[in-house]
């Protein structure tokens, strides 16, 4: 058995792909990135240039070959990929590292019990159909009850009970308590503002405010206290007296003005009575409730149609 | 300077998350301005550089008065604009023909700036071969010893490399290595040599010296089979061959160098895979779980706390051996403990 032509063939093979340099290539194949420290050859340089730099290329890249295709590989829907190394020289970056922003608050419950992350899928199978539906957005399947022509009701519904709108308006208020939620997430996360005080600054005008109040709570509105030392003058309200001459037509003005507010209507009064051109509501409740009052009008039937419900 | 935008749909906001910086980041944009008076070299040197760089280059299509070295003011209000943080300015005037100047900006701010001129310069159409797709990513070579010693040279390199293969990958198809970047120094000059040796940096190094010239070539791989798992390789020149002279350039600032070479830290997952050696005393074992140690210091066995028995005290007659036999004395005295890690 002569295995010494095998070898000399094995060998021949070899030559063909091993590169030798004096100084070895630093081969970065994170960044495929093949340097060549070796001086340059200056009489090869100046007899051909061209020639030189493909040589030299050739070398680099053939070493550059050797280490990518010996690297382990992975196989992936377009054909087998080498895996990198991490890179060893360091390039500057393009922007700074991000800030690592805190958990929120979900974020946080579902780390301590545990909970995986289950990601919704958009298209869900509708038995009803018999086809794949959108889980939300346009036709989405969580406005199914908005859109269905026909509802159930049951009979002591009210009159204008309406499900779509029901349905609508929970809808709604999920969104927007999930966009609440969002935003005091996102204000937690910053912290607090720069316009609200520091808490200490906070407490202490906290502080100052019920001491006025407190100042003011005495049968003479605080006005004839002894004031301890260190206490803050009050600010109160200035009185504003007008002068004893005044214009004959302004006092006039002035006197009409205060007894046309006497004969007048009080204000409040009238913007409560807004219909009483064909009935006099005030009266009418009296009447139908016997003297109680409107609350004990309404506490009475609600309460009667209250327990027909109940029965059913 | 620019007003922030706050987003009114889905769509928007996406696209300000984009911008948002991650911890891997994206291949560097590069954007490639005219000066007031380019020339035809530079212009084609543009051209080509661009065609290299896709999809990752904006080209801007009016001439623009900007110095890089003097003013870098426009040049971060368009790297905030574009989301780009690489530059190419294109300039030739009397003093300085056909220059181009490189400049990378870190957080929207100018990091350094490196300016080139283009002393010969053949197109990518005058090659009549087959060119690499666009988008792929090159190889790249680099040939001398000056691109570990010398600090212009290794800004060059870094430069470069950021230009052309900045991004981390994990994992590349290798039929897709279709062409390779080769950068060449000329041979050192001797005076370059005399200076790198006794002790460099400082002005009268760049008046006095001569810096080598740089050949870039572009070449297509060939990949031919040898008989074993790795092809042997042969290049056929493709694209742009340049040769270079190095010019004026700014150093980035120290500080902001540090913020930009700051890495993110190391997830459990690298470390179980091995990396940060620095992380001493811990391994993953067979079973898939990281293991740490602990070490002891050796105990004392004449101060160990046994069960008192009367008997065996001294001045008893019997004689009896000194047993431990408590379930306290497990432990072993002075040899290392493998706990389990949580």
């Amino acid at each position: 058995m002569d295995v010494s032509d095998i070898l000399a063939n094995h060998d021949a093979k070899q030559k063909s792909i091993i590169v030798e340099k004096e100084i070895p290539l630093d081969i970065d194949a994170g960044y495929l990135v093949v340097t060549d420290l070796t001086p340059a050859d200056a009489e090869s340089y100046e007899a051909d240039l061209e020639e030189y730099l493909t040589t030299t290329a050739r070398d680099g890249v053939q070493a550059l070959i050797g280490s990518l295709f010996s690297l382990p590989t992975t196989s992936s829907a377009d054909g087998p990929l080498a895996q990198l190394p991490p890179p060893t020289t360091q390039l500057p970056r393009a922007k700074p590292l991000p800030k690592p922003k805190p958990p929120t608050k979900w974020e946080r419950f579902a780390q301590a019990k545990g909970i995986q992350h289950k990601r919704k899928d958009k298209k869900i199978w509708d038995e009803e159909k018999q086809d794949w539906v959108d889980s939300w957005g346009w036709k989405g399947a969580n406005k199914k009850e908005e859109r269905q022509w026909l509802t159930e009701v049951p009979a002591n519904a009210d009159v204008d009970h309406d499900p779509a709108k029901i349905a609508r308006d929970a809808r709604k208020t999920r969104v927007a308590k999930n966009e609440r939620q969002q935003a005091q997430n996102i204000a937690r996360a910053q912290g607090t503002p720069k316009d609200t005080p520091a808490p200490v600054v906070h407490r202490k005008q906290e502080i100052d405010r019920t001491l006025a109040t407190t100042r003011t709570s005495t049968a003479s509105m605080g006005r004839f206290d002894r004031k301890l030392d260190g206490e803050k003058k009050l600010k109160g309200v200035k009185r504003k007296f007008d002068p004893t001459e005044v214009s004959a037509s302004a006092e006039k003005s002035q006197n009409l003005d205060i007894l046309n507010k006497l004969g007048r209507e009080p204000s409040s009064k009238r913007a409560r009575s807004g219909s009483n051109d064909v009935l006099n509501v005030r009266k009418a409740v009296r009447f139908a409730s016997k003297g109680k009052g409107s609350m004990a009008l309404a506490r009475e039937s609600e309460g009667g149609r209250g327990k027909q419900r109940g029965k059913q | 300077m620019l007003r922030t935008v706050k987003p009114k749909n889905a769509r928007s906001k996406r696209a300000l998350q984009a911008r948002e910086s991650k911890e891997i980041e994206d291949p560097r944009t590069a954007i490639f301005v005219k000066g007031t008076h380019a020339g035809e070299k530079v212009n084609g040197v543009m051209k080509d550089l661009m065609a290299l760089k896709r999809p990752n280059a904006i080209s801007f299509s009016k001439k623009n008065v900007v110095r890089p070295f003097e003013d870098a003011s426009s040049l971060e209000f368009w790297a905030q604009k574009n989301d780009a943080s690489l530059f190419v300015v294109g300039q030739s005037t009397k003093k300085r023909p056909d220059g181009m100047i490189f400049v990378r900006t870190f957080d929207n701010k100018v990091l350094d700036m490196c300016e080139v001129g283009v002393e010969k310069w053949i197109p990518m159409n005058d090659f009549k071969t087959a060119k690499s797709t666009p988008g792929h990513k090159p190889l790249m070579h680099f040939a001398s010893e000056l691109f570990d010693s010398h600090p212009r040279f290794q800004q060059l390199k870094s430069v470069l490399l950021d230009f052309f293969n900045g991004e981390v990958i994990d994992g590349i198809h290798l039929a897709g290595l279709e062409h390779v970047i080769s950068v060449t120094l000329s041979p050192t000059p001797e005076t370059l040599n005399n200076a790198t040796t006794t002790l460099s940096s400082g002005v009268s190094l760049e008046s006095t010296t001569i810096l080598p010239k740089v050949h870039i070539r572009t070449y297509t791989i060939r990949l031919l089979s040898s008989g074993t798992r790795i092809p042997r390789v042969e290049l056929v020149p493709m694209g742009p061959a340049l040769d270079l002279a190095l010019r004026r350039h700014a150093d980035p600032d120290p500080e902001m160098l540090k913020q930009a070479l700051k890495r993110p830290k190391l997830k459990k997952q690298d470390v179980e895979k091995g990396l940060g050696k620095k992380r001493k005393n811990m391994e993953v074992d067979e079973m898939g779980d990281l293991r740490g140690r602990i070490h002891l210091e050796k105990q004392d066995l004449g101060r160990l706390q046994t069960r008192k028995m009367k008997g065996l005290k001294k001045g008893r007659e019997e004689d009896m051996d000194g047993e431990s036999g408590d379930e306290s004395n497990e432990e072993m005295a002075g040899k290392r403990k493998k706990m389990r890690a949580e």
